[in-house]
């Protein structure tokens, strides 16, 4: 009896499992929507549509396509594109004044867009302390609507990042957000109700707008019938869309992602692609390939407030011993550009090619000996140098501070190889250059969370590799990194650095309005920072994008890749 | 019974307020904050002190404290720092997808486990046993995300029978005359491969626990009994030995399936499952204290209720077992 019903199970799952395979073969071959919407593969679901809380990356990828500032950056990278603005602003230095012009555009909702939400969404920012924005709205003393199309700003100060940061701002509907913000400044923390709004619905004047959304699966972006750039040409480009919409769909893995391109489920892989699976792609026809440079940097970091990462000669002979090219081309596959400055290249007008390089060109014995030389003229000494009396590169040993105290192990910490592989075996091959020397490093992978702590909040560490995979096109970073007054507790001086020729340029570059002159400011800091390394820039990544050739053309290159609202707004469907 | 029943639930309870207590210190203690990961210099310090205020972390301990307990208490569990939706609602939108995808592996596993394990006991040291065993063996042992992977590349993109990976396709349930069948078939379609993968990785446990039980029954005199009453060899195995070896594998299968609510981190992640075990990776490496605390909390409570259920289950499957 009981082998009977065993017997029974096992055939009705065999024959569950069989019907299944077939059922599902038939529903795989279905083809249900349209063929002009784009199947984007992404390897995270946005945590939330609020605007105010998606601080992800991507979060920002949908947001961004929803809702619009009044400028944005052109594909090529600075110039700066009038996009709800009808113009550039116009200056009124007697009143230190901007004002703006809104071209007529509408809400995806079919209302109009007025000066009235522009003045909103300030309001809301200064009023809430907006996180990620308030800091570019607080020189504002006032902005006013003049009529429905018109809005002036007035500035306490003059400040650079008004035209390259403030403008940039995206705009929010008055109607959606109002009630919103008034419910929640009656709460004890306004902040926290207004970032735990669902938003359900966004409103927004960008090219899409939300369609559906199944949590942990797909976000499906519908065109935007009421988006103004449809049919305009605008900086070059005809504007669409010319989708329909956009499926983006979430992989767990790169892995999954890069199959699920080359099989064709997905158009694009919204997502660089790891080195080792360039080769492949490469060899599919079906798939074309995009490099771009990418506005990041990646650097060995070092903590100024002690010994001996306080004395520019050991950071210096440091920077010589550390082969760049080797990381590039061995670590990363070539996929990635040498970086000198940490202005990355990409940033064609802010970028100083004419600063102080180190160990540039060497082969590793010119590495070793012009170290050698920095470091023994600095007054450092070693029980076996590691150029011996012919001049011949050796083993180094025992290495003592100018003082003749031995030179105690460092850390060198990095995050963990399964975060990013990279700058785990750049932290080690680091370590092996500097023991070459005869300098006792170590490199210790470290769990992000917890070396971002050590490295900001409690600046407790030795050297570090860290990096910033999206840094913005305004450099204004250089002064957060190493202006004193941003030594301090989550302050991004992580490396203690103090030079107060340093934060007057700084402070000299935050209030200069003519970009010539702050060009010139900011190419005088990268001098500097280079010449007194607390910092040794190492790589900037390049983007290499993968698209099925078949599917859509169109693509606009540009710093960060082709995933961009450019190239949203003019793909169109290969026929 | 109804006694000791009352008895181990008050156990759980002082348990669960422990492991709640724990779980509030230690995600305290972990490095780092919900803002220590935005590496971003747009970020200004007063602006992220500012965001560690609203998310209620600058408040004495003890109120946090307090104010956790009085969300575990309303069912809450308060609101995730990166979603900002109550935490309840972000895990019972996942829950489901984990609970469909794991407890079918686990019966599945178990129910094949179980059989094959009676054959290979029954067959020991013969060609069938060792296949069996080995088998179990190698598969038990398989690198979970490689054998993922391997499935995928074969049986989905090579062979193209199933999707890469995912739940559902947007395909259908972005069609509005898809109805609830063949909405049901996607998901089934979307199943097939997690559910081998995790067929194929623990099926092999409950062969082997069978197989020792078994081997262990089969010594018993009342099987040599069966044998001189001249019953079948099937009846002696199905309805003397299977039965009473299987108390190891009711508790082996019902912690398992305790379990399968945390999810595999690396199956769904691998599969691209919108489960619950990616949430508390993600809560976890970016400490979102709410949802990480609830998630944990959610498999404890599980695990110590399976517990009890395995422990009733026991005498209602040994007589001699009496509380």
């Amino acid at each position: 009896m009981a082998a009977g019903v065993g017997e029974k199970i096992r055939r009705a799952l065999l024959g569950a499992a069989a019907a299944l395979l077939c059922l599902g073969l038939a529903a795989g071959a279905a083809r249900a929507l349209s063929d002009d919407i784009i199947r984007v593969g992404v390897l995270e679901e946005p945590k939330s549509l609020n605007l105010w809380l998606a601080n992800d990356t991507w979060s920002q990828r949908v947001v961004d396509l929803i809702y619009e500032p009044l400028y944005v950056h052109g594909p090529k990278g600075q110039e700066l594109v009038p996009w709800l603005a009808a113009g550039p602003p116009q200056f009124d230095a007697a009143q230190l004044a901007y004002t703006v012009k809104l071209r007529p555009a509408k809400w995806s909702d079919g209302s109009d867009l007025t000066a009235q939400d522009v003045v909103f969404t300030g309001k809301l920012i200064q009023d809430f302390q907006m996180p990620l924005h308030s800091s570019k709205w607080k020189f504002i003393k006032k902005v006013e609507a003049l009529d429905k199309h018109t809005v002036r700003y007035w500035l306490q100060k003059p400040k650079a990042i008004f035209l390259s940061r403030t403008l940039l701002t995206p705009i929010v509907q008055k109607k959606q957000w109002e009630p919103i913000a008034k419910s929640a400044q009656g709460a004890q923390k306004p902040l926290q109700v207004l970032l735990r709004h669902k938003m359900d619905k966004p409103v927004g004047t960008g090219p899409f707008m939300l369609a559906s959304w199944k949590r942990g699966v797909f976000v499906y972006l519908l065109r935007n019938p009421h988006f103004f750039g449809r049919n305009q040409t605008i900086a070059g480009y005809p504007l669409g869309p010319y989708i329909k919409g956009m499926i983006l769909k979430v992989f767990g893995t790169a892995d999954a992602a890069v199959l699920a391109l080359r099989k064709g489920e997905i158009d694009y892989y919204w997502n660089s692609i790891q080195p080792g699976y360039i080769q492949q792609i490469k060899d599919d026809p079906e798939v074309k390939l995009f490099v771009n440079k990418k506005s990041a940097v990646y650097f060995l970091g070092f903590n100024l407030r002690k010994a001996p990462f306080n004395d520019v000669n050991f950071r210096r002979a440091v920077a010589t011993l550390v082969s760049k090219e080797f990381i590039i081309q061995r670590i990363l596959q070539g996929e990635a550009e040498v970086m000198h400055s940490l202005v990355p290249p990409g940033n064609e007008f802010y970028y100083n090619p004419q600063v102080p390089r180190y160990g540039d060109g060497l082969d590793w014995n010119q590495r070793v000996q012009t170290a050698y030389q920095i470091l023994k003229k600095a007054g450092y000494t070693w029980q076996v140098p590691p150029v011996n009396a012919s001049g011949e590169v050796v083993k180094g040993q025992g290495i003592r501070l100018p003082g003749g105290q031995p030179l105690a192990e460092f850390t060198i910490l990095t995050p963990p190889a399964d975060y990013d592989p990279h700058r785990a075996m750049s932290g080690q091959m680091i370590q092996e250059w500097l023991r070459a020397v005869g300098i006792p490093a170590l490199s210790r992978p470290m769990s992000f969370g917890a070396m971002v702590q050590r490295i900001k909040d409690q600046r407790d560490f030795d050297c570090f590799v860290l990096g910033y995979a999206k840094l913005s096109l305004d450099p204004g970073y250089l002064r957060a990194f190493f202006h004193s007054a941003m030594d301090r507790p989550r302050g991004y001086n992580m490396s203690g650095y103090r030079n107060p020729d340093f934060d007057r340029l700084a402070d000299e570059s935050e209030n200069a309005m003519d970009p010539a002159v702050r060009r010139q400011l900011i190419h005088k800091m990268q001098a500097m920072i280079m010449q007194d390394l607390p910092y040794v820039p190492l790589y900037n990544p390049l983007v290499v994008e993968g698209v099925r050739k078949n599917r859509f053309s169109g693509w606009v290159p540009s710093l960060g890749g082709i995933g961009n609202e450019w190239s949203f707004c003019v793909i169109k469907l290969v026929k | 019974m109804r006694k000791f029943i009352l008895k181990r639930l008050l156990q759980v309870v002082v348990i669960l307020f422990l492991i709640l207590t724990i779980l509030f210190v230690l995600f305290r203690l972990a490095p780092g904050d919900p803002v220590s990961r935005l590496v971003d210099p747009n970020l200004t310090p007063e602006e992220a002190d500012h965001l560690i205020e609203q998310m209620g972390l600058k408040e004495p301990i003890w109120t946090q404290y307090l104010m956790y307990l009085k969300n575990f208490a309303s069912g809450e569990f308060g609101y995730s720092f990166h979603y900002g939706e109550p935490v309840a609602k972000v895990i019972w939108e996942r829950l489901p997808n984990t609970v469909m995808l794991f407890t079918t592996a686990v019966i599945l596993a178990a129910l094949v486990g179980i059989s094959w394990g009676k054959i290979a006991a029954w067959k020991k040291g013969r060609f069938q046993d060792i296949l069996l065993t080995i088998a179990s063996l190698v598969t038990h042992t398989l690198f979970l995300p490689w054998l993922a992977l391997l499935l995928v590349w074969v049986f989905a993109y090579h062979m193209e029978w199933f999707p890469i990976t995912g739940m559902i396709s947007d395909e259908i349930w972005l069609d509005p005359s898809s109805g609830f069948f063949g909405k049901l078939v996607d998901v089934a379609h979307h199943m097939v491969l997690p559910l081998a993968t995790l067929f194929l990785i623990h099926f092999g446990s409950y062969l082997l626990v069978m197989r020792s039980s078994m081997l262990e029954t089969l010594k018993e005199d009342y099987i040599l009994l069966a044998r001189a009453k001249g019953l079948s060899e099937r009846a002696i195995r199905n309805q003397h030995a299977a039965p009473n070896a299987w108390l190891p594998v009711v508790t082996s299968v019902g912690l398992s399936l305790a379990f399968s609510i945390n999810g595999g981190a690396l199956t769904e992640t691998v599969f691209s499952w919108p489960g619950i075990g990616r949430e508390m990776v993600f809560a976890v490496s970016n400490n979102d204290y709410p949802l990480a605390q609830a998630s944990f909390l959610l498999i404890a409570a599980v695990v110590l209720m399976a517990n009890l259920v395995v422990d009733v289950l026991y005498a209602y499957l040994d007589p001699r077992i009496r509380y």
